[in-house]
């Protein structure tokens, strides 16, 4: 699903910055695997190069068969609605729009008509239990359903992977384990699922926790 | 990129997002509002204050022209400079024979004399002139009618009474029928008459006596003496066009040197009426200059506040870029709000202004005369959208460039 073979990425500055140093990685379909690292460790660039919102300098990312490299923003755009469903830490939800509004959104993007749309949006919702607040905003809800809610918007486009940054930073230590085995569900429903974490509990819920330390990975190419 | 703007939720959306932030909405739109209100408002003033100035000219025909005669300012044929010469009636007769562009041409005496009506005793304002003068200033007839060429022709002892005039002096009576007299002769009131505009040659008709120039010269004693001669220039042509024909024919007939411009003034209503136009030239582009200056005030407004939203919504806008909003999308959007906003406040503005504008229409209105006009016409008013839209565009231009170069990233930085 995931194959990154010597991936090499450097901030340009006064001091260039290496933070991404020979990294090489394979991710089966199906796996669910963890990131962890120490803050600084290069686990958010390595984030956003697996979520086609940052390039690298050299190396070779290939994701569900298809290489990543010198993408268009429209092409970009287009393949992280398609293959990819977002899960952020501090939620990502848009203010002012309802729960089924926001799950709805990347298939707004996709063209989908507005009843087809909400109809796929209200079945995500359903399978988080979250039906019931399809007409809620954001501010009306608790942060694990908020939580459910952003994971149902990256569901929506039935996406090859799941990429959840900090999934379970911004939640109480209870809630983080409901949305854990929530990721649990769906990946024994065959979802492969990437969660990047500095947080030990997180990385013991998932089935292989890939370490970084200084922009290598810890114990070789994984 | 999909029509976005027949996206339900996109419409939503602006509306949402206008909704958001309510003060700065309303001063934006009221910016907006207010230069299209201020631009419509000059042009559709500029437009009733040249009906308002036209109007004093109602009822005259535009191609009047008139002369008189007065004193040389030249010794000419033993004539010492500054001795005067007179017009008389048998010089109107030539010259509407000599003159090329003459349509209707009437000699005008004019004098004062004592009315004598009943108890009622009045120095009133008196025109002598010839049936033809009913041509040049159309009068309004009140009751009765105007004089007519039997009248000339007959020399009759009739005259018609300005309105104002025949209230002063008839009161509640019906003038028609009536005998007074004037300057001593016994006459018959034929007519009561009015003038549209207020401009005149004389004294107006409404505060004035007309009677036909043959019989002012048998009953005055004014020999063949007449201080005007008032004539129309036929469609097509001006007044001016007579001047060298009648020049050449007074210099002749009076002994006037023919370099003496001086020795007779001549009238072109026609020249008056273009220094009118441009006058209104001036003042439509001043106006032009004026709304223009305060639409641009509106339209930077709304650019300002476009940039502001931008900035502020760099987060939710990198969200939609990473779950699949491609840069047009995101441009596309702030477009549509910036141009919807423009839309909403100039349409309001220039209904404003058209009310506005209706309201002084209805309070300048003449009886006489109806409305001077202070209108915006509908093309006009289309104009001022389609420039508002234009320029709301073009202001929503550079915050949308600037919102379609935020990155995905910016999602993953917290806030």
């Amino acid at each position: 699903m995931i194959s990154l073979h010597d991936i090499n990425k450097t901030y340009p500055g006064a001091v260039p910055l290496h933070v991404l140093k020979d990294i090489n990685m394979h991710i089966d379909r199906g796996e669910f695997v963890s990131i962890m690292g120490a803050s600084g460790s290069g686990k958010s660039t390595l984030l956003n190069i697996l979520g086609i919102l940052d390039s690298y300098d050299s190396g070779e990312y290939i994701l569900d068969g298809i290489e990543i490299k010198n993408l268009s923003e429209n092409r970009a755009a287009e393949l992280r609605n398609r293959l990819i469903g977002f899960v952020f830490q501090s939620f990502n939800l848009i203010g002012y729009k309802t729960a089924l509004e926001n799950v709805a959104l990347p298939l707004f993007y996709q063209g989908v008509s507005r009843r087809k749309r909400n109809a796929l949006a209200m079945e995500q919702l359903e399978r988080m239990g979250l039906a019931d607040r399809a007409t809620h905003h954001p501010g009306e809800l608790s942060g694990g359903q908020k939580q459910r809610v952003a994971i149902a918007r990256a569901l929506v486009t039935k996406p090859s992977i799941i990429l959840a940054d900090e999934p379970t930073g911004a939640l109480d230590s209870h809630t983080s384990r409901e949305v854990m085995q929530l990721f649990r569900e769906l990946n024994n429903e065959g979802m492969t699922t990437l969660i990047v974490t500095h947080d030990p509990a997180v990385g013991e819920a998932t089935d292989r926790i890939i370490r970084i330390v200084d922009g290598r990975i810890d114990g070789g190419n994984v | 990129m999909r029509l976005t703007i027949f996206q339900r939720e996109n419409w939503r959306e602006i509306s949402a997002t206008l909704a958001r932030n309510k003060t700065r909405t309303f001063l934006t739109a009221f910016g907006i509002f207010w230069g299209t209100a201020m631009l419509a408002l000059l042009l559709g003033g500029a437009t009733g204050f040249k009906g308002m100035m036209s109007r004093n000219f109602a009822g005259l025909s535009t191609n009047l022209g008139a002369i008189s005669s007065g004193s040389r300012t030249m010794s000419y044929k033993g004539f010492n400079k500054g001795t005067p010469w007179y017009l008389t009636v048998d010089d109107c007769d030539n010259i509407l024979r000599v003159s090329p562009a003459i349509d209707k041409g009437s000699p005008v005496y004019y004098g004062s004399g004592v009315v004598l009506y009943g108890s009622t005793n009045k120095t009133v304002n008196y025109n002598a002139i010839h049936p033809d003068y009913g041509r040049i200033i159309e009068p309004v007839i009140y009751s009765g009618r105007f004089l007519n060429d039997a009248d000339q022709a007959q020399a009759r002892k009739v005259l018609v009474v300005g309105k104002n005039l025949a209230a002063e002096i008839f009161g509640a009576d019906d003038p028609i029928g009536k005998r007074i007299s004037l300057r001593g002769v016994h006459f018959t009131v034929v007519g009561v008459a009015g003038q549209l505009g207020e401009a005149s040659i004389s004294s107006r008709i409404d505060d004035s006596i007309l009677l036909p120039y043959s019989t002012a010269q048998r009953s005055f004693n004014i020999g063949n003496q007449v201080h005007f001669f008032a004539f129309t220039a036929p469609a097509g042509h001006s007044p001016s066009e007579n001047e060298e024909a009648i020049r050449r024919y007074i210099s002749r007939r009076h002994a006037i040197h023919p370099d003496d411009k001086n020795a007779m003034w001549m009238m072109d209503l026609s020249e008056m009426f273009s220094v009118i136009d441009g006058l209104f030239l001036g003042l439509t582009l001043l106006a032009f200059f004026v709304g223009i200056g305060s639409l641009m005030a509106g339209v930077i407004g709304v650019g300002n506040i476009m940039w502001i939203v931008v900035k502020e919504r760099t987060h939710e806008f990198g969200v939609r870029r990473a779950i699949g909003a491609k840069p047009a999308d995101i441009t596309v959007q702030v477009l549509l709000e910036s141009i919807t906003l423009t839309l909403i406040a100039g349409t309001a503005g220039v209904c404003f202004a058209a009310i506005v504008l209706g309201i002084i229409d209805h309070v300048t209105a003449d009886p006489l005369l109806g409305m001077a006009g202070f209108e915006i016409s509908f093309g006009h008013a289309l104009a001022v959208l389609l420039i508002f839209f234009v320029l709301g565009t073009a202001a929503g231009t550079l915050p949308a460039l600037k919102a379609m170069r935020i990155k995905p990233i910016e999602a993953l930085r917290d806030k």
